[in-house]
């Protein structure tokens, strides 16, 4: 395979039925196919063969070719520490609760942990085809950004920040006397904080260099990416997919397609209704139709705007939870074809 | 809702900005002098309110309906000056500095800033009604616990001394309230639930309401037998959607208002009056 599928846009638009579908459609045409995700929903997960929260990619026992995982950020963190940083800072890492409210509140660390453990997945060489349901982000494309962010993190800007300069050596640090804004800071939190917060810094850079080892890898994998982005057509998760082609060619190729899920059939719009038709029936069509219209709007100024390729996904009145409705979600559109030649 | 600030929070994509602008225009049509916040995300706070974008100064973007976006940097120093009890400091760029470095691994204190501009506001009194609109609901529960998490944290630092006011204030249930805005599918449904679950055993803030959004009529007719014809198609995508929108709304705890789906509307400000609109008559 040449490099994994990313799947991103907007919260709620429906980015882990689609990474789901993808990957019941490349299973079935015979791929061995994993599928990473992050929240799905209960039955979603069912049929993914995802009863339990696996942390590990479990096979399904319906479709043996097809392989899921939920991406467990904290688990996948502790996992970082452990890997990067000696075996007694690591001890002290995972056990920390600064070290906790990092991975947890930092934008981009749920972010990090996710491309990690897509590149070790990538590294087993295991699967044909890999697709990443993307966490959501604080917003663009963090997920591709979020290696370099975490690094320049670990590797010194919040020392610096600290420190007002260069990277001192432990004692330096907690000399508050030598340095009035550390002083003030000081009487603002209470000494013991500021000591505390200085040691885990001390043990989170022990990671610097196997983070920054790791990230260039994970940055090789999104450059061999397909990135696909899903959304609506409200206006929100559309301004947000222009974001990854605005931003997106700056560090991966632009996306591949982008994927209006909930679209409305365009027939509708120029319906004829019949002379027999009760009144409510009418009504009810003429609200879609108007809806269907504003859609189509939405669609055709998104396709002259980026001019790439649109894949409308029908609207269907509850999400689609067996392998296949989610496989037929995908057929009809012919995505799969463009994206594993 | 009687509460003096709302923080209107959901699970991404379910409308929050939309219900916070709809909020306050329903609130400034009863004459009420408004405030509305954009706390972390605030592009659509500003579009729903037709502006390019929320400054940190409050301006007023409509009749009776001021805004701000809350920019962290300007929130921090903000922050300790009033902490600090400095009028002015002159180099509180590298106290800032620091202070955000230690803030990025120490639980609460990013939160505690932010949180703390949208109280010190409340606390004013210069508004009659302020509505943030507040992390979603993955983050809003350590925004909430912001300052109890800082008091656990710091021993008897000037920080510390602020939380015990923020607190109060958070916790009183006639001038604080949060506003869960969620859809009638299944992931908001069980995001909500859980939302509401961990509000009330933490019993830091109280609910002010639940509001359901983009909810369907009732179709009103028989699906016609013929699904092929686009009269037979659109009865039933509308009486399928009606019907697994009631499932969900049925799980929800706790409910107050809903708010219609809005077929064919575009603009983000049609969309926050229509909903006011709706607002001002249930």
């Amino acid at each position: 395979m040449t490099g994994p599928i990313l799947v991103t846009g907007a919260g709620g638009v429906g980015k882990t039925t689609v990474s789901a579908a993808l990957g019941v459609a490349a299973a079935q045409a015979g791929y061995r196919t994993l599928v990473l995700t992050v929240d799905p929903a209960k039955r979603l997960a069912t049929a993914l063969g995802l009863d339990e929260l696996h942390n590990t990619p479990t096979a399904n026992k319906m479709l043996p070719t097809l392989w899921a995982a939920m991406l467990d950020s904290e688990a996948s963190w502790d996992q970082i520490a452990r890997s990067h940083a000696p075996p007694d800072a690591a001890d002290r890492l995972v056990n920390s609760e600064f070290f906790h409210a990092i991975t947890r509140h930092f934008p981009a660390s749920q972010s990090y942990a996710a491309a990690e453990a897509m590149a070790q997945y990538l590294d087993d060489r295991k699967w044909d085809v890999v697709i990443v349901d993307t966490p959501p982000a604080s917003g663009g494309i963090e997920f591709f950004t979020a290696p370099t962010e975490l690094t320049n993190l670990v590797g010194g800007r919040l020392f610096r920040w600290l420190t007002g300069g260069a990277i001192p050596g432990r004692r330096e640090l907690f000399n508050v006397a030598a340095r009035p804004a550390l002083r003030i800071v000081d009487i603002a939190l209470g000494s013991d904080l500021l000591e505390r917060v200085g040691a885990f810094l001390f043990d989170l850079r022990t990671t610097y260099d196997g983070l920054r080892t790791r990230s260039q890898e994970i940055e090789k994998y999104f450059r061999k990416s397909t990135t696909i982005v899903v959304t609506t057509s409200d206006p929100a998760p559309v301004t947000e997919a222009a974001r990854f082609f605005k931003e997106l060619p700056q560090v991966a190729r632009p996306p591949a397609a982008v994927v209006f899920n909930r679209t409305l059939p365009t027939a509708w719009e120029k319906a004829e209704i019949p002379a027999d038709t009760t009144r409510p029936l009418a009504r009810n069509l003429a609200l879609w139709a108007r809806e269907a219209r504003r859609q189509e709007t939405v669609r055709d100024e998104f396709a002259a705007r980026y001019r790439t390729r649109i894949v409308s996904i029908g609207w269907k009145p509850s999400a689609p939870t067996d392998l296949e409705s989610l496989a037929a979600l995908i057929d009809e559109t012919g995505l799969l074809a463009d994206l594993i030649d | 809702m009687q509460q003096q600030l709302l923080l209107v929070t959901g699970k991404g994509g379910v409308g929050k900005s939309a219900v916070s602008a709809a909020l306050a225009i329903e609130a400034a049509r009863r004459g009420k002098k408004v405030l509305t916040i954009g706390m972390v995300e605030k592009r659509g706070l500003a579009a729903h309110l037709g502006v390019e974008s929320l400054s940190y100064e409050a301006t007023e973007v409509r009749p009776g309906i001021f805004a701000l976006g809350i920019e962290r940097p300007a929130a921090l120093d903000e922050y300790l000056r009033i902490v600090l009890r400095v009028p002015r400091l002159s180099r509180i760029g590298p106290v800032a500095r620091a202070f955000d470095a230690l803030a990025s691994a120490a639980p609460g204190i990013r939160e505690t800033v932010t949180m703390g501009k949208v109280l010190f506001e409340t606390r004013t009194n210069n508004w009659d009604l302020v509505v943030a609109d507040a992390p979603p609901s993955g983050a809003i529960g350590s925004h909430i616990r912001a300052p109890k998490t800082v008091s656990e944290l710091v021993g008897a630092g000037k920080v510390r001394e602020q939380t015990r006011w923020m607190e109060d204030l958070m916790g009183d249930g006639a001038r604080t309230g949060l506003v869960m805005v969620t859809l009638a599918e299944e992931l908001p449904t069980v995001e909500t639930a859980e939302t509401l679950r961990w509000i009330s055993g933490e019993g830091l803030i109280g609910v002010a309401e639940v509001i359901t959004n983009r909810i369907l009529e009732p179709l009103g007719a028989r699906i016609p037998a013929d699904l092929s014809t686009p009269i037979g198609a659109a009865a039933a995508l509308h009486a399928g959607i009606f019907q697994e929108q009631q499932r969900w709304l049925a799980q929800l705890p706790d409910r107050g208002r809903e708010l219609p789906y809005l077929f064919g509307v575009t603009g983000p400000v049609e969309v926050a009056e229509r909903l006011a609109d709706v607002l001002e008559q249930r």
